[in-house]
């Protein structure tokens, strides 16, 4: 029996930050893992109820974030992000979410490992800090 | 897909619709995932694509008076037609007083404003006048009113708004209470040279036969049932100058909640002629000639949507029937069903007479007083040489006689059965089809009710009956016609006719009618459809002996009853009313011109029967046709029970 392999088209989204191209002018765009990588943080960072008509939509961890910054917290944040990946983000498959407190910044260092499907990429990780703004 | 649908109210829709377009020319593909920068884009793009289809939704329909909702659109569109929605009405009670004083002025008045409390339902309501009431003292007596003319009162508080004219800006007068009863509004307007107040303006709803010089004011719903007073431009009606001050009198009230009291406490104050505060010698006391009533909500949405283009296509001329109702509900804001009935559809006919039957909101007769005052404003907009005559309430009674079978394996409680089927049978009463003039009674309706209240009911059979009360005149020689307005059966045997006991003169015996269907020569149903009344008594429980053969006919075709000259001396009932029944032809009963249509369940017979055969007790149906049989005709019996 043949092995059929899946390969999907590149992902290609429209970048927010509306800078234009130095030489050709053109708006930027976002391709395959920088698309999922920007999709993921958009993910973490919608609050539910902020987009209209899908209140689902999005994760809590906002709330979290005026909690004690421990492992506790850190626990609950990781499992608030892979929850919100796991529902919202069908593209990624084996998502490793590692969340570190850094209680002197008041911040966390949120770490998220994971395969694009269908796409020969290596296994993606990106970071970023989650902290309360006010 | 193209983008068509152009007024799509949904937003998952709009989404879809552009998702679509960019997906046919786009190379972008992230916009399928939700948590893509493009799908932040989309989701702003169909937002406003929805806000804007929402509001061009709203603003067609507010912009038409079938489909406005809001109160504010729907009067300004009632208003491009002529129509001013009724504001609230105040409850009023015509009252009198004798009041004694001491005084020598040789006039009393009883100032604008407070005048009595009145309670109702726990809850004391203020009544007021809207201007002074004066009358002269005789023997140290001021008698405000009489029985004929009585003071009358409106429920509410007095209130009072002033302003100045200036032309230099655009100025509007509007009345900043929401419950007002514009029928109670005084405006005076007070030139340079006037005194006191100045003089009274009056109020039009329309500019016919107005003069540049008029002195007239007109007044229209604004935003949140407030009104404004509009004054003439120097065209139709004269025009304010600057510096003019008005002052407009009014009463808000609380509507129909103001219904009811009857007795009255003073609270008012008298004026002598110099206007020195004047108080009565001696305590006295209000005479109350009629308690308070008509009081009414302000004019609902669904009633301006329905009247206003009425009242326009009927151009305040009654002509039609339509008109009539139109223009009634106009002037009596407590009508709740009207029939309107041309002189010539009546038997004999009477032309050039309108016959109006009208029924109140609260009871069922018009008041004498109410009756005089609707005919004198109903002048106004009839045609010339037209008599108009209210005449009272004729209410025909539909009852029902129904056996009801019930499984008797599904029911714990027999009692409670019948109870939830006269209560289905009461709220079907107080159905819109029927308790109207021109209203009907559907058969199969009150059939399918009954078998539908209870899963344990297995079927029901039901005789309708048709009732109409004889007010009879006692210990004098009177005739009486009554008529039902509907086809009756003709049981050859008689008996179609029955009626509840009456005395009469020169017998002792009670007695009831009854009829006899005229026949041939051969004992049979002539064809004529006409029969004689009898008077008869009852000898046993199945005998019975004919009293007078002919006290009458009736007209089983027409559906009426005629008794000759007859004195009858008392009746079984309070009220000397005697009940007559007839069981009509067809089992819907129609209410015909002036007859108001009544579902009567207090009269009304349910009686519960075991279904054998449903619950299993009896399998061949042997018992069931002989213990539990029912007939679907009438019962032989001669007198109504």
């Amino acid at each position: 029996m043949a092995i059929v392999k899946k390969i999907s088209k590149p992902f290609k989204d429209i970048s927010l930050s509306f800078d234009p191209h130095p030489v050709t002018k053109d708006l930027p765009i976002l391709t395959n893992e920088r698309a999922i990588i920007r999709s993921v943080r958009n993910l973490v960072e919608t609050i539910p109820t902020e987009r209209f008509f899908n209140s689902i939509l999005g994760s809590d961890v906002r709330r979290s974030l005026f909690e004690f910054v421990d492992y506790g917290t850190a626990g609950i944040i990781e499992d608030q992000i892979k929850t919100t990946i796991r529902n919202f983000e069908p593209r990624v498959d084996n998502v490793v979410v590692d969340v570190i407190p850094q209680p002197d910044d008041n911040a966390f260092e949120v770490s998220v490992i994971f395969d694009i499907i269908g796409q020969e990429f290596p296994t993606q990780q990106f970071t970023f800090l989650l902290e309360a703004t006010r | 897909m193209p983008f068509t649908q152009f007024t799509n109210l949904d937003f998952d829709q709009i989404r879809t619709s552009i998702k679509d377009y960019l997906r046919a020319n786009s190379n972008f593909t992230d916009f399928d995932f939700e948590g893509s920068n493009f799908s932040i884009l989309i989701d702003a793009l169909a937002y406003n694509t929805y806000i804007t289809a929402f509001n061009s939704n709203m603003v067609v329909n507010e912009s038409f008076l079938d489909s406005a909702t809001l109160r504010e659109n729907v009067v300004s569109l009632a208003r491009n037609i002529g129509y001013v929605p009724r504001s609230k009405t105040a409850a009023r009670a015509a009252v009198t007083f004798e009041v004694p004083t001491t005084s020598t002025s040789p006039l009393l008045s009883l100032e604008a404003g407070l005048v009595c409390v009145g309670a109702a339902e726990n809850t004391s309501y203020r009544f007021s006048i809207s201007e002074n009431v004066s009358t002269t003292i005789n023997n140290g007596i001021a008698k405000f009113g009489s029985s004929s003319a009585p003071v009358y009162i409106y429920q509410g508080s007095l209130l009072s708004k002033s302003w100045t004219v200036d032309a230099s800006v655009n100025q509007r007068f509007i009345l900043d209470n929401p419950n007002i009863d514009t029928s109670t509004i005084v405006v005076y307007v007070k030139g340079i040279n006037d005194s006191g107040l100045g003089r009274e303006y009056f109020k039009v709803n329309n500019i016919l036969n107005l003069k540049d010089t008029s002195e007239i004011y007109l007044i229209q719903e604004v935003q949140d049932q407030k009104y404004e007073i509009l004054f003439g431009d120097g065209i139709f009606g004269k025009k304010l100058s600057n510096g003019t001050v008005i002052t407009v009198k009014y009463i808000v009230t609380d509507g129909e909640d103001g219904n009811g009291p009857s007795s009255f406490a003073f609270q008012g104050n008298f004026v002598d002629a110099a206007n020195n505060r004047v108080i009565p010698s001696n305590s006295f006391s209000i005479t109350t000639i009629s308690s308070a009533k008509n009081g009414a909500e302000i004019e609902n949405l669904a009633s301006i949507k329905y009247y206003a283009p009425r009242l326009y296509s009927a151009q305040y001329r009654a002509v039609t029937s339509r008109d009539y109702e139109a223009i009634l509900k106009n002037i009596y804001p407590n009508l709740e069903s009207v029939s309107v009935v041309g002189g010539e559809d009546l038997t004999p006919p009477r032309f050039g007479t309108v016959v109006i039957s009208i029924k109140p909101k609260n009871g069922s007769y018009v008041s004498d007083f109410d009756k005089y005052s609707i005919l004198n404003q109903l002048k106004n907009y009839s045609v010339t040489g037209i008599n108009h005559e209210i005449v009272d309430l004729k209410i025909l009674y539909v009852e029902i006689d129904s056996s009801v079978y019930y499984n008797s394996s599904q029911v714990s409680n027999v009692q409670d059965l019948k109870t939830s089927i006269s209560n289905a049978l009461v709220n079907y009463s107080n159905n819109v089809d029927i308790n109207k003039f021109g209203g009907r009674f559907k058969y199969s309706k009150v059939v399918q009710l009954i078998d539908k209240v209870d899963n344990a009911i297995t079927s029901n059979i039901t005789k309708v009956t048709i009732r109409r009360d004889l007010k009879a005149l006692t210990n004098q020689y009177a005739q009486y016609e009554l008529c039902f307005g509907n086809r009756f059966h003709i049981n050859a045997e008689g008996f179609n006719i029955k009626s509840t006991g009456f005395y009469i003169q020169g017998h002792s015996e009670k007695v009831y009618l009854t009829d006899v269907p005229n026949k041939d020569s051969y004992g049979k149903l002539d064809g004529s459809q006409k029969g004689v009344l009898s008077v008869i008594t009852k000898t046993s429980s199945s005998n019975y002996r004919v009293i007078l053969k002919s006290v009458g006919t009736v007209d089983y075709a027409r559906g009426e009853i005629r008794l000759t000259t007859i004195n009858i001396l008392s009746t079984d009932i309070v009220d000397n009313i005697i009940q007559i029944q007839a069981y009509p032809d067809s089992n819907d009963v129609v209410g015909l011109k002036d007859l108001y249509l009544s579902f009567d369940v207090s009269h009304s017979r349910i009686n519960m029967v075991r279904d054998v055969i449903a619950s299993g007790e009896d399998i061949s149906g042997v018992s069931f046709t002989r213990d539990y049989y029912t007939s679907s005709y009438s019962n032989g019996e001669l007198e109504r029970k």
